[in-house]
């Protein structure tokens, strides 16, 4: 066991704060977008960033993928992936209520990016008493032939990351997408201060 | 006193702050956007939004800031996909032709409450970033440009056009298509260097890509193989229909001279032809083929158009 391992009753924690915040964070979103979003019962794992890649590739061919960055009080930090398949994106403009040709595909996914990793994490800080700030999301690439490429010509300052899988899926638009959070070493200590806080206060 | 030092640092930020009501009226902004802007503090104070600033989008604008409010969430727009949201003036008005300040824009909530009460627009000028950008992107472009193409002919140069035919090749392997190869040399070119020297030389050179460019269709990848060497790509083509492209091109030579400091100089090309074998294991194997056709064309005479002898047997075997 490494100082980055949750014990069992950390990770049980921390996968409850998370399922209530999918909860809530689903019902706000089925208000602003009028439909019903379901989320699947999330992936709590370490990765290695040699192995990330990998892990991102799994069943995916031609991709587009939106990064954001958050940080918290307390030092909690990372960045959110949000991962999409073309085939699942024709009608975003009509989902998010805007005209189709008030805005590019490009757009739409930056913006649908937003709403999902803002409003999930919103929820999910204001349980653990905190507030998140976020950076501008960027789309890193249209397809994941070139966010491999991207990827691996990167020399990581990290090796080993906290990675939280949720999917999201809006059957009324046939439209899935996954939103991968991935939380760096130093920040993991910091995720497991607060969960033992949480754990000590029941 | 602590209000007064807030004003005094938000009026010299480098950002423009503007806040809105639920209903889009503008309750304050800062220095930044009263000079960008162009406007007194009077005339905008109290006003909405989309009379101060007409070039909003404006069911965008309320669509994007309906999410602020009710998820409670920031939002943002950035320049490389709407490159400003408000016409303002910008820093780099002498050394950039952008027009208007290129935006990076962030909406952030702010609750009183715990309901969205205002809204806080930050403004960043990102002008500069958006013009090395543009630059770089224009610069890039032209560099994988210039990597494909032969600087005096304008043809694709060999190592490019060999990376087509790898792709061809493969794909017509693997949707068991069709596919020609046309090689084609310019005949006797050394002594037509020696009668009107190099720049002769390249005028024919340069010429003769041009016309045989005119004669392809699109989807047919052209490129200069060698020295005086040309060779053509043609996808889903037929031994027929190549040998009649070849037949054209080569009449079209013949028949036009290429004019050169008041001289004409007639030229003539030497081609062969070949198709996808079987029996070719790799794109090679049909250069090779056609390569060997084109030796034939020469020691024949040349000007004239020669098939490959494994496609010519085929060809022979169904007569």
């Amino acid at each position: 066991m490494n100082a980055f391992d949750l014990t069992e009753d950390q990770q049980d924690c921390l996968q409850e704060l998370i399922n209530v915040a999918m909860g809530q964070a689903s019902d706000q979103l089925a208000r602003y977008l009028d439909t019903f979003v379901y989320l699947k019962v999330p992936s709590i794992e370490q990765v290695k960033s040699e192995h990330l890649i990998d892990t991102l590739n799994q069943d995916l061919k031609e991709t587009a993928v939106v990064s954001q960055g958050f940080f918290g009080y307390e030092g909690i930090r990372g960045e959110a992936l949000l991962i999409y398949q073309p085939q699942d994106s024709n009608r975003l403009a009509d989902l998010l209520g805007y005209e189709a040709d008030e805005l590019t595909f490009d757009e739409q996914i930056i913006d649908l990016s937003s709403i999902l990793t803002t409003t999930f994490l919103n929820v999910f800080a204001s349980q653990i008493d905190n507030q998140m700030s976020y950076s501008a999301p960027r789309l890193l690439s249209a397809n994941l032939g070139t966010v491999s490429e991207h990827l691996q010509q990167q020399s990581f300052n990290w090796d080993l990351a906290l990675k939280v899988r949720i999917s999201y899926q809006v059957t009324d638009y046939s439209f899935n997408c996954d939103m991968v959070l991935l939380i760096p070493e130093q920040a993991i200590i910091n995720i497991k201060t607060v969960i033992d806080r949480i754990l000590e206060e029941f | 006193m602590l209000d007064t030092l807030c004003i005094n640092i938000s009026n010299r930020l480098n950002t423009g702050i503007l806040i809105l009501d639920n209903d889009f009226n503008i309750i304050m902004w800062n220095r930044f956007l009263e000079v960008h802007a162009n406007k007194k503090d009077n005339q905008v104070t109290g006003k909405s939004v989309f009379t101060v600033f007409p070039e909003l989008p404006q069911k965008w604008f309320e669509r994007k800031l309906s999410s602020v409010i009710q998820l409670k969430t920031q939002s943002f727009c950035g320049w490389e996909q709407r490159h400003h949201l408000f016409e303002l003036s910008h820093s780099r008005p002498i050394t950039t032709d952008s027009h208007f300040m290129a935006q990076n824009c962030t909406f952030l909530p702010v609750e009183v409450e715990g309901e969205v009460e205002r809204i806080c627009i930050l403004i960043e000028d990102v002008t500069d970033v958006c013009h090395y950008q543009t630059q770089l992107n224009k610069a890039l472009h032209e560099l994988a440009l210039s990597n494909r193409i032969d600087g005096l002919t304008q043809a694709f140069n060999r190592r490019h056009w060999e990376e087509c035919l790898a792709k061809e090749f493969s794909r017509a392997r693997r949707h068991n298509h069709e596919l020609a190869l046309v090689m084609l040399d310019l005949d006797q070119f050394k002594l037509l260097n020696d009668n009107f020297g190099h720049q002769g030389g390249d005028k024919v050179l340069v010429d003769t890509a041009k016309s045989i460019n005119d004669l392809l269709r699109l989807g047919d990848i052209f490129g200069r193989y060698g020295g005086e060497e040309f060779a053509v790509i043609l996808p889903s083509t037929d031994l027929v229909g190549a040998e009649e492209v070849a037949e054209r091109i080569r009449q079209t030579i013949a028949k036009s001279t290429v004019d050169y400091q008041g001289r004409s100089i007639s030229v003539t090309v030497s081609i062969g032809v070949a198709i996808i074998d079987e029996q070719d294991s790799r794109y090679e194997d049909l250069i090779r083929n056609a390569d060997l056709a084109l030796y034939r064309a020469k020691a024949m005479g040349r000007n004239r158009v020669c098939l490959a002898e494994e496609t010519l047997d085929k060809k022979t075997i169904v007569a």
